[in-house]
C-alpha cells in the first residue's frame, strides 16, 4: 500500500509539502498512506465518519470535539483533504530545536489549537458556556449539572484576570507557562 | 545542636554501661549463700536489652536528623546522608576507641538491612512513584536498568581484573569470576542513596524517574549478576558449562518478571481487601503495609527480585486503594510509609559509618582507586552510549547537560555495602578488600558527588521541578491534551505512548476499578473532580489558617471601628476563590477582639450569613469523591451529644422554609430549648416575617427542577451581584433580619426563595431526602418541598435529621467559633469537610433512617 500510495503523489507536491511542513519525504509517505487506509471510499476527502470510525477516537471523549475543529478549522464542507490533514498534523510535529521549528509547530500555534478546542464561536474567548460543554464531555456520566457548574465557574475565576467572565487567549496562555505544553502537544511520527 | 548530640551520646554510653554491669549483677544473684529474698525493685536490662539498644538506635537517629536540622547551614551544603554517615563514624569510633561492646553486634547486618531496613524505603518509593513519568519514561528506564548495568559489570569486572596483571596491586592476585562478583555489586545504582540525594536537590520529574528509576529496576540485573558469579565462583572456573551461562540468562527473566508479578499479586489482593474494610477502618493502613511486606518476604522466599515486588505492590495499592480507604487511613498510610522510610535511612547511613570502624579491612590503594575511577568512567560511558540510544525513541530527548547529571547521580549505597558484607570469604578469598573497596566507593559517591551535585544542578542550569498548587485550568488542559494527542495519534496512525496510555487507562475503568473499588466510578473523568475537591480543600485550609479559624475577622475589626461592614465581603463576584476574597478583605492587622462580638450579635450574625452564603455557593464537595469515602458512623466521630450540639449550631442555618409552624411557635418563647445562645433569638422574628412569603411562592417550583433550569438559576446568581450594599444595609438594620432575608425580599419577584437561589441542588436533595425519610417514618403526609402550606407540618425527627445532615454545618460551627461563649469548640476545618462528605455520601445510601438513628 505504501508504495502504491507514493506514486500517487506527485513529487512536486511532495517536495512542496516536506518544505512547507518540515515532515521528511518518508514522513509524509506514511502520512498519505494512511490517509488513504482512513478514506474508505477512495475520494481523495475525509469525512467526519471516516474519522469516527477509528475506534479510539469514537470512545474518546473528546473525539467528537476534536473532529468538529479539524473539520471547520482546517478542511472545508465538512471534508479534508490530504493537503490539509498533513497542515494539520504539522502542528504536532515535534520543534525543539531551531531548525526543526517552522511556521506550523510554535507553541504558540499548539497552545491555539488547544484553545479553539474550546473556543467554538470564534470570538477568541472561551466563555462559561463553552467550558461547561467541554468540562461535560470529558467528565461525563451523571454528573450534576450544578457540581459541573461550580467546577466551570472555578475555573474561569483562576483564568480571568480582567474580571470578564471569560477566558482570553493571553489568559490561557499564560496559566500554561508552567505546563510543557510544547513537549505534551508534539508526537513522533514515524518514517 | 551540639548539646543535643552530646546528651545523645550519653544515653548511649549509658546503656552500654548499663549492659555491662548487668552482667555483674547477674553473677551477683547467683551466688548461692545469698538467701532469697523478695525485690521490692528489679533491676532487669537482659530482659530488655536488644529491644532497648534498637530504640535507642532509633532514637539517636531521630535526634541527629531533628539537631541536623536545626542548622540550615549544615543542611544546605551537606546532605543529610553525608552528616548521617560522619555521626556513624564517630559513634562507632568511640565504640571501638572505648571497647564497651563487642564491635561485631553493630556491624551492618545484611539479614537486617535487607530483612528490615531496605524494604520500608523502597516501598515508599514505589507508593510515591509518579506515575505518569514513570511510565512516559519507561523504556529509557528500563534500557539504563538492564542494559547498563549489564555494560557496567561486564566493563568494570574484566578491566579490574585486567589490572592485575599490571603492578598497580602491589602484586595482589584477584580471580577473574570474584573480580566480577565485586563488579556486580559496584554497578548497580543505589536507590537509597539516589533517593536521599535527589529528594534535595530538586531536579525535574524526567531526570530524577529515569535516574531515580534505573535504580530501582536494576535491582533484578545485580542480584542476577550477583548471584550467577557467585554460584559461578562456587563451582570454579574451569567447570562452567554453557548450560550454566544460560540458565543464567534465564534466571534474570524468572527473577525480574517474577518479582514484578508478585509485586502485583499482592498489590491487587490487598486492593480486594480493602474493599470490605468498612467497617474496620483502623486496619486499612495495616492492610497496605502488611501485604506490601508480605510480597517483599514472598519474592525473598523463591529468590526473585524483592525490591521490584514490594515496587510494583506499592505502585498498584496506590491506585486503588486509596480510593477505597478513608481519608484519615488514607493520610495515615501515607504518613507512616515516609516516617518508616525516613528512619530506616537515617539508620541505614548511620550504620554504614559505624560499620566502617572495624578491623576487617584491607587496604589496597591500587585497587580502591582503579574501583572508583572505573566506576565513574563507566559510569559516563555508559550513560552517553545509551541514552543517545534511547534518543532515537524519545519525543523529549535527553541534553547533554541530562546525560551528565544522570552520571552523575549514579551513587552507590548500602545495598553494595550490604551484598558485600555477606560475601563467602572462604569461596572468594579477597573478601576483605572488596569490602574496603566497597566503601570507598559508596564514601566517595556519597560525598564528593552528593556534595557537589546540588552545586552542579545549580551551574549547569538544569530544569529544577516546578512545586506549584494543583489548578483546576491547568487539570483540566492536561487532561485535554492528553485526549487531543491520543486522538491525533490515533488519526495520524503512529500509535505513540498516548493512545497505549488511554488503552491502559480503559482497561483499567472498565475492569480493575470495578473489581477493586468499594464503588466503580460511574464518570470517566474522576481525577478531574478529585483534583476539584482537592483545590476546594486546599482553599477552605488556607482561609482557616489566614484567619486562624476566626473567619469573620475582617468585619469584627471594622465592628470595632464602627465602619460599616457590608462592602466588605459583598464583591466576592470579582474574585475567583476563597483565598483570593480573604486576601482582600483582611485588613493588615487584624486583632479580633471577641468582646465585640457580643456588643454587635446582629451585625455578627450578619456576617456569618454571608460568610456562609459565600462559601456555600464557592466551595463545593465534589460528589464522587464524598460517595466513595462512605465511613461508618463511629469514624464521623458524632458521638450522640456531639450530634445533638451540631444540631442546635445547624439549625440556624438551616433553610428557614423548612422551619415548621410549631417550632416557630414555640421559639419565641423558649428558644433555650434550640439553643443557648442569646443572639438567636432574633432570627425566629425574621423568620417569622418571612414565612407567609413562602407561601406565595409557587409550588412548581419547589417541584424536582429541572437541571438545566438550575444550573441556569445558579449561573443568574452568580452573575448577579448580591444586591448592593447600600439596600440590604438599611433593611437589615432597620428590621434585623439576615441577608439572606433580604435577598429574599429583594428576589421575591422571580419566585424563588433565597435558599433555594442559594442552594438549589442542596434544596433539592432536602426535598427529595424529607421525602424518602417521610415515606419511611410515615408520619409525615407529604414531602415538604411538594407542600406549599409548610406551616402544618409537624416537626419530627426526621425533617430535622434530614435537613441536619444536608445543612452546611462547617459554616455553621465556622459561626459558633467566632462566639466568645465556646472559644473551645473550635473545630478543625479539615475535620469540618470531612464530616460534611461523609454526611452527604452517607445520606446517599441510607438515606434519614441512618440520622434517625443518631438523633
Amino acid at each position: 500500500m505504501g508504495s502504491n500510495a507514493s506514486i500517487m503523489l506527485q513529487q512536486e507536491d511532495l517536495q512542496n509539502i516536506c518544505q512547507q511542513t518540515g515532515f521528511t519525504a518518508k514522513q509524509v509517505q506514511r502520512l498519505y498512506s494512511r490517509f488513504k487506509t482512513l478514506d474508505k471510499r477512495d475520494c481523495g476527502f475525509l469525512t467526519r465518519e471516516d474519522l469516527l470510525c477509528i475506534p479510539e477516537v469514537n470512545i474518546n471523549p473528546l473525539g467528537e470535539r476534536l473532529i468538529d475543529v479539524i473539520m471547520d478549522d482546517y478542511g472545508e464542507n465538512n471534508k479534508i483533504n490530504f493537503k490539509q490533514f498533513i497542515f494539520l498534523l504539522a502542528k504536532f510535529r515535534r520543534g525543539r530545536v531551531k531548525s526543526s521549528t517552522t511556521e506550523f509547530n510554535t507553541r504558540d500555534s499548539k497552545l491555539r489549537f488547544l484553545f479553539d478546542m474550546y473556543d467554538r464561536n470564534h470570538d477568541m474567548k472561551i466563555d462559561r458556556e463553552e467550558l461547561l460543554q467541554v468540562l461535560k464531555m470529558m467528565v461525563g456520566g451523571n454528573i450534576h449539572d450544578d457540581q459541573i457548574a461550580t467546577i466551570a465557574d472555578h475555573t474561569i475565576g483562576e483564568l480571568d484576570s480582567d474580571g470578564d467572565k471569560s477566558i482570553t487567549f493571553e489568559e490561557f496562555c499564560k496559566t500554561l507557562e508552567r505546563i510543557d505544553a510544547d513537549d505534551k502537544m508534539s508526537m513522533k511520527f514515524l518514517s | 545542636m551540639y548539646q543535643n548530640k552530646h546528651s545523645i551520646f550519653l544515653i548511649i554510653l549509658l546503656g552500654f554501661i548499663i549492659h555491662k554491669y548487668y552482667c555483674k549483677e547477674q553473677t551477683y544473684e547467683h551466688k548461692p549463700n545469698k538467701p532469697l529474698r523478695f525485690h521490692v525493685a528489679e533491676f532487669n536490662f537482659d530482659h530488655v536489652s536488644d529491644v532497648y539498644a534498637i530504640t535507642l538506635w532509633i532514637l539517636l537517629g531521630s535526634l541527629a536528623k531533628i539537631g541536623f536540622h536545626l542548622s540550615h547551614r549544615l543542611t544546605e551544603k551537606f546532605p543529610e546522608s553525608c552528616l548521617l554517615i560522619i555521626l556513624g563514624l564517630i559513634v562507632g569510633g568511640l565504640l571501638y576507641v572505648t571497647h564497651l561492646t563487642e564491635q561485631k553486634a553493630y556491624v551492618l547486618n545484611s539479614d537486617t538491612f535487607f530483612l528490615f531496613l531496605l524494604p520500608p524505603i523502597i516501598l515508599e518509593a514505589g507508593y510515591f512513584m509518579p506515575n505518569r513519568p514513570f511510565f512516559d519514561n519507561l523504556g529509557t528506564i528500563l534500557l539504563l536498568a538492564i542494559v547498563n548495568t549489564l555494560f557496567n559489570t561486564i566493563c568494570i569486572g574484566l578491566t579490574l581484573w585486567g589490572f592485575q596483571f599490571t603492578p598497580l596491586y602491589g602484586g595482589t592476585q584477584f580471580e577473574m569470576l570474584p573480580c566480577l562478583v565485586f563488579a556486580a555489586l559496584i554497578s548497580a545504582v543505589d536507590p537509597v542513596a539516589v533517593l536521599a540525594t535527589f529528594s534535595e536537590i530538586h531536579v525535574n520529574d524526567m531526570l530524577y524517574i529515569v535516574v531515580f528509576g534505573e535504580s530501582l529496576l536494576n535491582d533484578a540485573v545485580s542480584v542476577v549478576l550477583y548471584r550467577m558469579f557467585a554460584s559461578f565462583a562456587n563451582i570454579g572456573q574451569p567447570n562452567i558449562i554453557v548450560m550454566d551461562i544460560v540458565l543464567g540468562c534465564l534466571s534474570f527473566f524468572v527473577v525480574a518478571l517474577g518479582g514484578v508479578l508478585i509485586g502485583i499479586i499482592f498489590g491487587v489482593i490487598g486492593c480486594f481487601t480493602t474493599k470490605f474494610t468498612e467497617h474496620t477502618p483502623v486496619l486499612e493502613p495495616l492492610i497496605v503495609l502488611v501485604y506490601a511486606y508480605l510480597a517483599y518476604l514472598t519474592s525473598e522466599m523463591v529468590s526473585v527480585s524483592g525490591i521490584l515486588a514490594i515496587t510494583f505492590c506499592g505502585m498498584v495499592m496506590k491506585q486503588y486503594v486509596s480510593f477505597n480507604i478513608s481519608k484519615k487511613s488514607d493520610a495515615t498510610t501515607e504518613y507512616v510509609l515516609k516516617m518508616l522510610s525516613s528512619i530506616m535511612e537515617t539508620i541505614i547511613f548511620m550504620f554504614m559509618g559505624l560499620s566502617t570502624v572495624s578491623d576487617s579491612h584491607s587496604w589496597n590503594t591500587g585497587f580502591v582507586f582503579m574501583t572508583i575511577l572505573l566506576c565513574l568512567v563507566f559510569r559516563v560511558i555508559g550513560i552517553a552510549i545509551f541514552a543517545n540510544i534511547a534518543n532515537c525513541w524519545r519525543l523529549l530527548e535527553l541534553t547533554r547537560i541530562d546525560m551528565l547529571i544522570m552520571s552523575y547521580g549514579g551513587l552507590r549505597g548500602a545495598i553494595a555495602f550490604a551484598l558485600a558484607l555477606v560475601l563467602d570469604e572462604a569461596k572468594i578469598a579477597r573478601k576483605k578488600e572488596f569490602v574496603t573497596a566497597t566503601i570507598a566507593v559508596v564514601f566517595f559517591t556519597v560525598f564528593i558527588q552528593g556534595i557537589t551535585i546540588g552545586p552542579l544542578v545549580k551551574l549547569l542550569n538544569v530544569r529544577r521541578k516546578q512545586i506549584e498548587e494543583p489548578t483546576m485550568s491547568a487539570k483540566l488542559t492536561n487532561r485535554m491534551m492528553d485526549h487531543v494527542m491520543t486522538c491525533l495519534e490515533e488519526i495520524s496512525g503512529s500509535g505513540g505512548s498516548n493512545s497505549l496510555r488511554d488503552r491502559v487507562r480503559n482497561l483499567d475503568r472498565n475492569y480493575f476499578k470495578r473489581w477493586l473499588l468499594r464503588e466503580p466510578p460511574d464518570r470517566k473523568d474522576i481525577k478531574l473532580l478529585q483534583t476539584f475537591k482537592k483545590i476546594n480543600t486546599l482553599t477552605a485550609m488556607r482561609v482557616h489558617d489566614t484567619a486562624r479559624g476566626l473567619v469573620p475577622s475582617a468585619s469584627t475589626a471594622t465592628v470595632q471601628q464602627g465602619i460599616p461592614e457590608h462592602h466588605h465581603l459583598r464583591s466576592h463576584s470579582a474574585y475567583g476563590n476563597v483565598s483570593e476574597l480573604i486576601a482582600a478583605n483582611l485588613p493588615e492587622n487584624t486583632v479580633p477582639d471577641l468582646m465585640s462580638y457580643e456588643n454587635h450579635e446582629g451585625e455578627h450574625h450578619h456576617n456569618d450569613a454571608e460568610m456562609h452564603h459565600f462559601l456555600d455557593t464557592n466551595l463545593y464537595s465534589a460528589r464522587p469523591r464524598a460517595a466513595i469515602h462512605l465511613r461508618n458512623q463511629d469514624e464521623t466521630g458524632s458521638s450522640d451529644d456531639g450530634t445533638h450540639a451540631r444540631f442546635e449550631k445547624s439549625y440556624h442555618h438551616r433553610d428557614q422554609r423548612y422551619l415548621p409552624t410549631r417550632l416557630e411557635r414555640e421559639l419565641p418563647h423558649g428558644p433555650k430549648t434550640i439553643s443557648k445562645t442569646v443572639h438567636n433569638a432574633n432570627r425566629p422574628i425574621a423568620l417569622k416575617n418571612l414565612s407567609p412569603k413562602h407561601t406565595r411562592s409557587p409550588p412548581t417550583t419547589h417541584q424536582q427542577p429541572n437541571p438545566r433550569s438550575r444550573s441556569r438559576s445558579i449561573a443568574a446568581h452568580q452573575h448577579s451581584p448580591i444586591p448592593s450594599g447600600q439596600r440590604t444595609k438599611s433593611i437589615s438594620k432597620d428590621s434585623r433580619i439576615s441577608p439572606l432575608a433580604s435577598t429574599h425580599i429583594e428576589n421575591e419577584g422571580t419566585g424563588r426563595t433565597a435558599a433555594e437561589r442559594s442552594r438549589p441542588w442542596r434544596h433539592l436533595s432536602i426535598t427529595e431526602e424529607t421525602g424518602a425519610s417521610s415515606s419511611k417514618t410515615a408520619n409525615i403526609p407529604l414531602a415538604n418541598g411538594n407542600d406549599p402550606n409548610l406551616h402544618h407540618i409537624p416537626l419530627t425527627v426526621a425533617d430535622f435529621g434530614g435537613t441536619y445532615t444536608k445543612s452546611p454545618e462547617y459554616m455553621g460551627e465556622y459561626a459558633t467559633t467566632t462566639k466568645p461563649e465556646e472559644p473551645s469548640s473550635r473545630p478543625d476545618v479539615r475535620d469540618i469537610f470531612n464530616k460534611q462528605s461523609k454526611d452527604v455520601s452517607e445520606q446517599q445510601d441510607d438515606g434519614s433512617t441512618e440520622s434517625i438513628t443518631r438523633l
